[in-house]
């Protein structure tokens, strides 16, 4: 069917004012096409999701025969404080989200920041920036696996050619999660990417006004780009913490959860329990109360952005 | 208008959900069905574990007609040994024509794809199962055929025709998994590197192995420092070793060696408590510990990352000697310089720690029988002569070691088969021999759980064994659920 023909329905719908038959092709259309998409939700994440919450009332183990149903046995363990490991995981993943969120915020901010500046070979520092963030995370785990060896590792060779302190890095108790949140901010270029797609959007005749001002570039970034980016960091800040509390190949290629149980992150936790321990009633908890958690965070993230995000042309 | 897009778009997420509840409801079914399969056949092959005879009769009447059967296989390893499984299940096929073998070579996260084929009640027949992950949990769940059955029935494979502490027992008169070769844990060592030095590298037999003092002495002369200072001598600086006398693997494959020489172990003998904290098992960790920290022999756990393997740290001499499992011979042969193999060095008696994967036969199956003739094709040496010369695998069968032409087939003229080898493997193997904690300390995993990061501190020289293991004692004890060996 041509472009005229359907140009030539919608006119005569139009004209007769009723429920346009095109719209409703478009209806059906569009819902067809999205169905892939809706139907993948529905039975691989959805189902699943309400299948776990059932599974997490029960004592499910993978090779029982038999399982029964108790209720919130399984939470009330977790939260009895029988469970060390649950306490010790989510310390851990915490401290993970508390140091790598704002790390990842402010370093793509001022990344993109550089990035935007109009400047020769942008798009290749663009590329390069980026490239990192579709290297898979296995690949680029192996590659700071050698960097951060503690004895022949680029990184403390490097330290100690210039007199300043090594450190045992993945290996140590006190260092393994800065080590990791390191590792991880190699991989930000997508969130960069978001942010150089917010900066592109500030309309030029703001800066103008602070040029004819007499302002500098500090009452720019200041006045200008950081309001003006706001949504974007919102944004960001809320799939950075999504994404910082499910933290698990770094500890599952790195760390495996060690030294002295010190990376065991919740989510490795959570795969441990249910795959090597088969203990899937028990994981299917663990999950919910990470959905819980995360839910909560960004409620609140929701919640205070009321007072720092501004959209434009939004005066309250 | 409105109204009418709303009840067109509600007509067509009524059509999505019902199929979805279709779809989901034919799957449900589907599992519901195997699963009552599942368990009919369980009952029967319970009925029939009752009598091994009977089952048997029902196997062999199979075999006859003719019908043709499936079996399914899952199992893991090197290509080498992949190739091997091909060829034992190459040379089954021909002898059993009726018999077509599936077999899976799951080469990642074995655990996981079984666990989930077991959860979705597609359990194979025969599998290949690790002792110190899965195998006992699906075994306490009863999902294993009881091969003791076989065993006393059989004419060929029988628990005396096979090496000691091969196979697997859920409890005493349950056996769940039968190895495809034994592996024992070896003292390897460069023989140029001694005679350089002007050292008497250790004696094969194990009635002369070294005792623990003597095998620090040598591993301190053997300890080289970059300005060419040994461990023993005057302003040795033990900061940048350039060649360490022992390599140290710090895993329990390793250190229960020791354990066990030293007259300790992981259990009490009634299995009701810890033992890792009596003063046997902690002298031995300890002594161990001491190589790294005390004398500076062997590379502490940061700096072992940087040993290359067994193989080439040998060569390179990087380590004057390694600590190593059997199936280092491999690599070793391969490299091509001259390294030979002693018994582990010895605290009270000489002991070494065997372990193997096994080969079990789940319950569900359809064809017990035929599944036991495949598993016993999987383990004979003849299929799987290759892996064996090439020095990965040792023999399952006994006679393969005390008949001197099956011997000679896996062992004389061979580069992964070194002079030391016989006694420090074959000897070793035969008549000191201890089982793996693996096959018979139930509830492994959670007590080490709790034992491994109490003995990373003291590997890194941060508290003595003592120390960490009675600061975790009492947490260890309450994983403690006795032992699969006593009643």
């Amino acid at each position: 069917m041509g472009i005229s023909a359907v140009d030539g329905q919608t006119a005569r719908a139009r004209k007769k004012g009723t429920t346009s038959k095109r719209e409703r092709k478009a209806l059906f259309y569009g819902l067809l096409f999205t169905s892939p998409a809706i139907l993948g939700f529905l039975i691989y994440t959805l189902g699943p999701m309400v299948a776990s919450f059932y599974l997490s009332l029960t004592d499910y183990n993978v090779f029982k025969d038999q399982t029964t149903f108790i209720g919130f046995d399984n939470y009330a363990k977790l939260f009895s404080g029988k469970d060390e490991l649950f306490y010790q995981s989510l310390g851990a993943t915490f401290y993970f989200v508390v140091l790598r969120v704002p790390a990842v915020i402010i370093i793509s901010f001022l990344l993109a920041l550089l990035l935007n500046m109009n400047v020769k070979g942008r798009s290749m520092f663009r590329t390069i920036i980026y490239l990192p963030s579709i290297v898979p995370a296995v690949a680029s785990s192996m590659i700071w696996l050698w960097l951060l060896n503690p004895d022949l590792g680029l990184v403390n060779t490097v330290l100690d050619w210039l007199h300043l302190p090594t450190s045992s890095w993945l290996f140590g108790e006190k260092s393994v999660i800065p080590s990791i949140v390191l590792t991880t901010l190699w991989g930000i270029g997508g969130t960069v990417i978001i942010f150089l797609a917010g900066l592109s959007g500030i309309p030029k005749q703001y800066y103008e006004a602070i040029d004819v001002d007499g302002g500098g570039w500090y009452h720019k970034l200041r006045h200008i780009t950081i309001p003006m980016v706001t949504p974007t960091i919102f944004f960001n800040t809320i799939m950075t913490i999504i994404g910082s509390f499910q933290v698990f190949s770094e500890a599952y290629i790195l760390t495996q959860g060690g030294p002295n149980n010190k990376s065991m992150f919740f989510v490795f936790y959570l795969w441990r329990t249910a795959f090597r321990d088969t203990e899937m009633g028990y994981a299917s908890a663990l999950a919910w109360i990470l959905f819980v958690i995360i839910l909560i965070f960004t409620f609140i993230v929701f919640k205070t952005s009321k007072s720092w995000v501004h959209y434009e042309g939004d005066r309250s | 208008m409105v109204r009418k897009q709303w009840k067109f778009v509600s007509v067509l997420l009524v059509v999505m959900l019902s199929s979805i509840a279709i779809l989901s409801g034919c799957t449900k079914s589907d599992s519901g069905n195997t699963n009552a399969n599942a368990n009919s056949n369980a009952n029967t092959n319970a009925a029939g574990s009752n009598g091994a005879g009977a089952d048997e009769n029902a196997g062999s009447a199979d075999a006859g007609s003719g019908e043709k059967i499936k079996l399914r296989l899952t199992g893991w390893g090197a290509p080498d040994e992949v190739a091997a499984y091909k060829f034992a299940i190459e040379k089954f096929e021909k002898a059993h024509p009726n018999i077509n073998v599936e077999f899976q070579a799951i080469s990642a996260d074995y655990d996981t794809k079984l666990t989930t084929m077991v959860a979705g009640n597609d359990e194979p027949d025969v599998a290949m199962m690790e002792s110190a992950t899965i195998a006992y949990p699906l075994a306490e769940q009863g999902k294993f055929v009881n091969l003791q059955d076989y065993l006393s029935a059989d004419t060929e494979v029988t628990p005396d025709a096979l090496v000691p502490n091969i196979t697997y027992s859920a409890e005493p008169g349950n056996v769940i998994g039968i190895g495809p070769g034994p592996e024992t844990f070896v003292l390897y060592y460069n023989e140029d590197v001694f005679k350089a030095a002007g050292i008497e590298p250790p004696p094969a037999d194990p009635a002369q192995a070294w005792k623990w003092d003597q095998f620090v002495d040598v591993a301190k002369r053997l300890t080289i420092d970059n300005k060419g200072r040994n461990a023993t001598e005057e302003g040795f600086d033990p900061k940048s070793i350039k060649q360490f006398g022992i390599n140290l693997p710090t895993w329990w494959g390793v250190y229960s060696n020791f354990i066990y020489s030293n007259g300790g172990d992981f259990l009490s003998a009634d299995g009701k408590t810890l033992a890792l904290n009596q003063p046997e098992a902690v002298e031995a960790l300890q002594k161990m510990a001491d190589l790294i920290n005390v004398y500076h022999v062997a590379p502490s756990p940061l700096q072992s990352k940087n040993i290359p393997g067994t193989n080439v740290a040998l060569q390179t001499k990087k380590v004057a000697m390694a600590f190593d499992g059997q199936w280092a011979t491999a690599s070793l042969a391969q490299s091509k310089f001259n390294y030979n193999v002693a018994p582990m060095p010895v605290l009270k008696q000489p002991v070494t720690t065997i372990v193997a994967g096994m080969f079990s036969i789940f319950k569900s199956t359809k064809h017990p029988q035929e599944s036991w003739e495949l598993l016993k094709a999987l383990i004979d040496p003849d299929a799987s002569l290759d892996v064996i010369t090439a020095g990965t695998w040792m023999p399952s069968h006994k006679d393969w070691y005390t008949d001197a032409d099956k011997l000679a087939k896996w062992t004389q003229n061979l580069p992964s088969r070194p002079s030391g080898y016989k006694g420090a493997v074959i000897d070793m193997l035969l008549n000191h021999s201890h089982a793996t904690p693996t096959s018979y300390v139930k509830n492994f995993n959670k007590i080490m759980d709790v034992i491994n990061p109490a003995m990373d501190k003291v590997w890194l020289g941060k508290q003595s064994a003592k120390e960490a293991l009675d600061a975790v004692a009492a947490k260890a004890q309450e994983q403690v659920q006795g032992r699969r060996d006593v009643k």
